[in-house]
């Protein structure tokens, strides 16, 4: 199990169980209208052999906190602060150089559309080669012999005949495939998957969610899964966390969050998901406004122009200040425990049927 | 010579028009301070309006007298705008390629000039001017030992038998026509039909050649002019072995001091000397340096800014047929080093305002346009004082006679016109003030200007002016249509050689009005046809006389065109050019006389 | 492949077919006779009649295009002699044969878009990359700033002040003028150099900020990412990931600013007082001597014919997602 954390102001040092773990971290963009800040004190921990899943809407941050856990962030326009702690590592004192032995090799990442995120000028075999030589010095040879093997175990059939296509000769799932096989050319110890399969359709989902969970147990890497499908997560993730406004405002098991969520924002979130089995003519709920505008916060807690639950805190609390999250199963809201169980059996689960 | 019509000039208004945008104000700052440069074009004026007299065996013996201080070897740069628009003799009718020819071409006469620009005409490959006999009507011409083409064979009679009958063919088009029509009327054509290329030859009574050395041309008529006709380069030696027809234009062979190296159309052009060519037989060429090579790409503007630096290879170089370019000419006058390393004098052109005889009926209207127009102005739109001279007449300074006195329109006291004595005119012709005039102008930056010059001039009088521009490669063809349709239109001619016959008579003779010709006012005036068939056939002292008679008729009693300006040349040349002096035969810079002073 | 080589080479006949005789026809609407104008001074009307039998314009106007559209297939005789295939004819103005002349000018041209060319695209993608490598430090700064001043120059303003300044003042270098390669590649290089720098110029900047803008484009594609996740050095992402992607739209304008200069730089030519294709087709033009004109319009046509086909043949290298065929 995972997830030991305190309160993100104070980080807790690293557990000697987790092989990832952030701590306070910050993402600020430097753009022309001000300064963004997409990561807000953010701290989690992920194990070897478990799944992380991220969730949270567009803009909440999911994506900016992996893509810093692998320094890919232009330097020039953004800045990392924090802690991310990769078996033992610190990632944001490491060098350029360093990281690139990292990347792909320890820490590998697999892309949401895979279209774009591979190469169209070259062919699947040279690009999953690539890094294979590069992080272990092999031949071509070498390289070509566990690229097809990846491919083969992604599930690319004639793997071989496969190595010279280009990427936009493939399907949109057999390109998921190979940006799946590529991520795991090196055996990596952590695997970031940003929405591997927002771009597919169900059955092809289901098959690579399948695939994923399949090379989890044979290679026992820790896993980040972020997504906006709560579905997915259920099926996929050990510990969740729930992301608003570049920070984190639940946290817990997939079975606790999914099944008493504490915060008014995962609640909307579930509410707002189609169920199998539910009345068709009932309507959904989607959350009322949009997503916050990070380069100018809301005060206090951040969701409180859209929480229908303000009033059920004295004064002028949510839009104040801001509640903080504690260690463990924890939510980030004025609500009492009792009002969040409350207003969760009487209002929310029945909607959610 | 019509400048306009020739290529070479359909070039230079086109390059003027991509280079030049700031004609006028240059003189604005010159004006005052150039007396003496004034009194030399003067001065060249009366050496060129003396008679030309015929020079004897002596003057035609070679060598010509050396130019002081003039030393061999070394190659002058030449830059011009455009490639010489012919190189067959025989095509030869304008200026480029006359100076050309010049350096490369030798005929049976040509022109000797002294340092004061008496012109005397000399025997080329002909040991004199020509003998004439049977009062004129017979010229005997004796060739010179020792005459060769660059190949080393020897120049006979045939091969000026040659030379003319060649141009009876097709293979000449655009040359001068004179000796043909004199030989065998106006329709020489048809007397041989292909020229001598089948065999056939004009017969003895026309053309003769009893022996190798001896020419004799008989002609209906007296033909006093026909030393001065010969010198044109048109009628220089096409040896008959030599003779390519159609491919000669791109590879003539010389018999001058100079041969053709190597020829790029359109981009350049070398001359070396030519071995054969012997300084004894030759009394008015020199063969100083060892080559020209021109470049014909450079305009006018780059023409002129290359020699005002005088850098580098331009200290070598000179402007052939082209002038300085207007926008820089205060520049050049301005700079008392470079304004020293020019040539100026008068080119044989007049400017006039032709009208369209068919249309402006009444004398009285066109004196009142003639006295309305602002000549002054007319000259600053064409590079001011340096570019062009008041006209009073229709006879430029280059021709034998010219009084530079005569001005029956009163312009030299009014240069800007009389506005109010052409109202009075108008009135009296009982023109009613708005009356339309259709103007045609040629879409040349000067035509441009002029326009507006022009315009406003006649809107003073009272009339509506309906200015209609004409492409500058068409503008001749279309004016020189009968029925073109315009009240006015600018034109400029100048003269074959120096003699009235060769401006007179093509434009002012009502017998030759035909669509294509320069008689562009169709003036037709029984008097000054007769005048002109009289004076034809004087002698030239004589001919002056009859010619400024019909000058007077023309001017006076008829006025088919205003006199508008004398056009004037301005050249320029780089510092390491010496011998450089202005030619009164060419009216550019003497080609014949060059030396570098360092070679 | 072949296929399509095939395909594109029928129809860019079909073009210059097309070109020739749009040409041809929309000339000879303007109402004017030739003759005349190729007339010099001596325009008497029998000698116009010789004119117009010497240059074939007595035939009806289609038996002379038919004659001219042959002659560039199989040659045609004149009186000058026999011209050889491709025969675009023969100048009323000089009498040349157009090929000849256009072949006589078109080293210069050549000469010109080579040097300009080695000067431009080796100076301007690599400032340009550079730029978008250093993107905004001062190097960045300076190199963009730069190429959008100079960027906009022009050749007829910046050339007269390189002349002024090297020519006309220090007299350091001599005006520029067309050495032929094979009699002396220094002199040749040389005596263009002047040419060659301010084209250059102008051209550097225009490529610097396009090779800056497509690679900064190009570094913030998505696949160039997944290439710095796998693991890939700098500058190997940079060169081969983001560098392939920019390619594909400079080789787009180059081909088009190729096949511009192959076609004769007016402006340089005119500015630099030399000689090649494109003085060729102002000063035919503005003569009304038509064969030349459609020779140089035909010659140019093929140019950007050719280069089309090589781009796309380019893009297909480049992208293989571009299909031929």
């Amino acid at each position: 199990m995972t997830t030991l954390t305190k309160t993100e102001d104070t980080p807790a040092p690293t557990g000697p169980e987790a092989f990832l773990s952030v701590r306070d971290l910050r993402v600020r963009f430097s753009t022309e209208d001000g300064i963004v800040n997409a990561v807000d004190g953010l701290s989690f921990d992920v194990e070897r052999g478990k799944t992380l899943g991220i969730v949270g809407e567009s803009g909440s941050g999911k994506s900016v906190t992996n893509l810093a856990v692998l320094g890919l962030h232009n330097p020039q326009s953004s800045k990392v602060e924090g802690d991310i702690i990769l078996d033992g590592q610190n990632l944001t004192a490491t060098s350029e150089k360093q990281m690139e032995k990292i990347r792909g090799n320890k820490a590998a990442m697999i892309f949401q559309d895979a279209l774009t995120a591979l190469s169209p000028y070259y062919t699947v075999g040279r690009q999953l080669s690539e890094p294979f030589r590069k992080h272990t010095g092999a031949s071509r040879k070498e390289a070509k012999a566990r690229a097809v093997e990846m491919l083969t175990k992604v599930g690319i059939p004639q793997a071989n005949m496969r190595f010279d296509d280009y990427p936009h000769q493939f399907s949109g799932g057999m390109r998921q495939r190979v940006m799946i096989a590529m991520a795991l050319m090196c055996d990596p110890e952590l695997l970031i998957a940003d929405e591997p399969t927002t771009a597919l359709d169900v059955t092809v989902q289901a098959q690579i969610l399948d695939l994923l969970k399949d090379l989890q147990q044979e290679f026992g890497s820790a896993i980040i899964f972020i997504t906006h499908d709560l579905g997915v997560i259920a099926n996929m993730a050990d510990d969740l966390l729930v992301m608003y406004a570049g920070r984190a405002v639940e946290r817990g098991s997939v079975r606790e969050v999914l099944r008493a969520p504490e915060h008014p924002y995962t609640w909307g979130l579930l509410s707002s998901m189609p169920r199998l089995g539910g009345d068709i003519n009932e309507a959904l709920l989607p959350i009322p406004g949009s997503p916050p505008s990070l380069l100018n916060p809301p005060s206090g807690c951040a969701f409180h122009p859209r929480c229908a639950f303000t009033d059920k805190v004295s004064g002028s609390l949510c839009s104040g200040e801001r509640p903080s999250l504690g260690d463990g199963r924890a939510s980030a809201c004025h609500l009492t425990p009792e009002q969040k169980q409350t207003i969760f059996i009487d209002h929310i689960k029945p909607r959610l049927g | 010579m019509n400048p306009i019509r020739s290529r070479s000039a359909r070039a230079i208004v086109i390059a003027a028009a991509a280079g030049s945008l700031a004609l006028t104000g240059c003189s604005s700052n010159d004006s005052g301070k150039d007396a003496k440069d004034q009194s030399k074009s003067k001065q060249d004026a009366a050496s060129q309006s003396k008679p030309v007299v015929y020079g004897d065996a002596g003057a035609s013996t070679g060598p010509a007298a050396e130019v002081p201080g003039a030393k061999p070897g070394g190659t002058i740069n030449i830059y011009t705008q455009s490639d010489l628009s012919h190189m067959d003799p025989g095509q030869i009718y304008v200026s480029d390629a006359g100076q050309f020819a010049n350096l490369v071409h030798r005929k049976l006469t040509n022109y000797q000039e002294d340092d004061k620009g008496n012109l005397t005409v000399v025997g080329d490959i002909a040991t004199d001017a020509g003998k004439s006999s049977n009062d004129g009507k017979t010229w005997t011409y004796t060739l010179k030992d020792g005459i060769k083409d660059e190949d080393g064979n020897a120049i006979t009679s045939a091969d000026v038998r040659h030379t003319i009958e060649r141009q009876y063919s097709k293979v000449i088009f655009d040359g001068p026509s004179f000796v043909q029509t004199w030989l065998s009327g106006s329709d020489y054509r048809k007397a041989l039909p292909d020229g001598p290329y089948k065999g056939k030859h004009l017969p003895d009574s026309v053309l003769s050649t009893p022996d190798a050395k001896t020419v004799v041309f008989n002609f209906d008529k007296p033909r006093p002019d026909l030393p001065q006709a010969l010198s044109m380069a048109g009628y220089a030696i096409v040896p008959e072995k030599a003779d390519t027809k159609e491919k000669y234009d791109k590879a003539p062979k010389s018999l001058g001091p100079y041969k053709i190296a190597e020829h790029k159309p359109g981009k350049s052009l070398k001359l070396v000397k030519n071995t054969n060519w012997d300084a004894k037989t030759d009394a008015v060429r020199h063969q100083y340096v060892d080559g020209y090579d021109f470049t014909t790409t450079i305009d006018q503007p780059s023409q002129t800014k290359r020699l005002i630096a005088d850098q580098g290879e331009a200290k070598n170089a000179m402007q052939f047929t082209d002038s300085v370019d207007p926008a820089q000419t205060s520049t050049v006058i301005g700079d008392a080093a470079v304004n020293k390393r020019t040539i100026k004098g008068y080119q044989p052109y007049v400017w006039q305002m032709s009208f369209n005889l068919d249309r402006l009926k009444d004398k009285k209207v066109r004196d009142a346009i003639t006295y309305a127009i602002p000549n002054q102005s007319m000259i600053q739109a064409d590079g001011g004082k340096y570019g062009g001279e008041l006209a009073g007449g229709l006879f430029a300074p280059t021709l034998p006679g010219f009084d530079a006195t005569y001005d029956p329109f009163g312009k030299l006291k009014k240069p800007n016109g009389d506005p109010a004595k052409a109202k009075a005119l108008l009135k009296e012709a009982g023109v009613a003030e708005g009356t339309k005039l259709t103007y045609a102008y040629s879409n040349t930056p000067r035509g441009q200007k002029q326009m507006v010059i022009i315009k406003d001039a006649l809107a003073k009088i009272g009339f509506d002016v309906q200015a209609k521009e004409i492409d500058r490669a068409t503008f001749y063809e279309q004016i020189g249509k009968i029925d073109n349709g315009f009240d006015l239109y600018m034109t400029g001619w100048g003269q074959d050689w120096a003699s009235q016959s060769t401006v007179v008579t093509p434009v002012y003779d009502g017998t030759l009005v035909a669509d294509g010709q320069p008689n562009y006012s169709h003036i037709n005036d029984p008097q000054v046809n007769k005048l002109i068939e009289e004076a034809l056939v004087l002698e030239p002292e004589a001919a002056a006389k009859k010619w400024e008679e019909a000058h007077k008729r023309i001017v006076e009693e008829i006025n088919p065109a205003a006199p508008v300006y004398y056009s004037k040349q301005l050249q320029l040349f780089g510092s390491n050019i010496g011998g450089a002096r202005y030619s009164t035969n060419s009216s550019y810079i003497d080609i014949n006389r060059l030396y570098l002073i360092q070679p | 492949m072949l296929q399509f080589l095939v395909r594109r080479l029928i129809g860019a006949v079909v073009i210059m077919f097309l070109i020739g005789a749009f040409t041809f026809f929309l000339f000879y609407t303007v109402p004017q006779d030739f003759a005349q104008l190729s007339c010099g001074k001596n325009c008497s009307p029998e000698n116009i009649a010789v004119i117009r039998e010497n240059l074939g314009l007595d035939k009806p106007i289609t038996t002379q295009f038919w004659e001219f559209m042959r002659g560039i297939v199989a040659g045609r005789d004149f009186a000058v002699g026999h011209c050889s295939a491709p025969c675009l004819g023969q100048s009323f103005d000089t009498g040349d044969f157009v090929w000849d002349s256009i072949m006589d000018r078109f080293p210069l041209t050549l000469s010109l878009t080579v040097g300009s060319l080695v000067i431009f695209l080796v100076i301007g993608l690599g400032s340009g990359m550079l730029a978008a490598w250093k993107r905004g430090t001062v190097v960045d700064k300076a190199v963009s700033g730069a190429s959008m001043v100079l960027s906009s120059f022009q050749i007829y303003f910046l050339g007269p002040i390189v002349l002024g300044i090297f020519v006309y003042s220090t007299g350091w270098m001599d005006n520029p003028k067309y050495v032929p390669f094979l009699e002396s590649p220094i002199d040749w290089a040389v005596a263009l150099l002047i040419p060659w720098a301010v084209m250059a110029t102008i051209f550097t900047a225009q490529y610097t900020r396009m090779s800056r803008s497509t690679m900064i484009e190009q570094l913030q594609e998505e696949h160039v990412r997944t290439a710095r996740a796998k693991g890939m050095p700098q500058r190997y992402v940079f060169f081969r990931y983001a560098w392939r992607g920019s390619l594909a739209p400079i080789v787009t304008i180059l081909g088009m600013d190729l096949s511009g200069l192959l076609a004769g730089g007016v402006v340089t030519e005119f500015t630099f007082d030399l000689a090649g294709i494109g003085r060729l087709a102002v000063d035919s033009s503005m003569s009304k001597d038509l064969p030349v004109t459609m020779g140089v319009m035909l010659f140019g046509a093929f140019f950007i014919l050719l280069l089309n086909i090589v781009v796309d043949l380019a893009y297909a290298y480049i992208d293989p997602r571009v299909r031929l065929a």
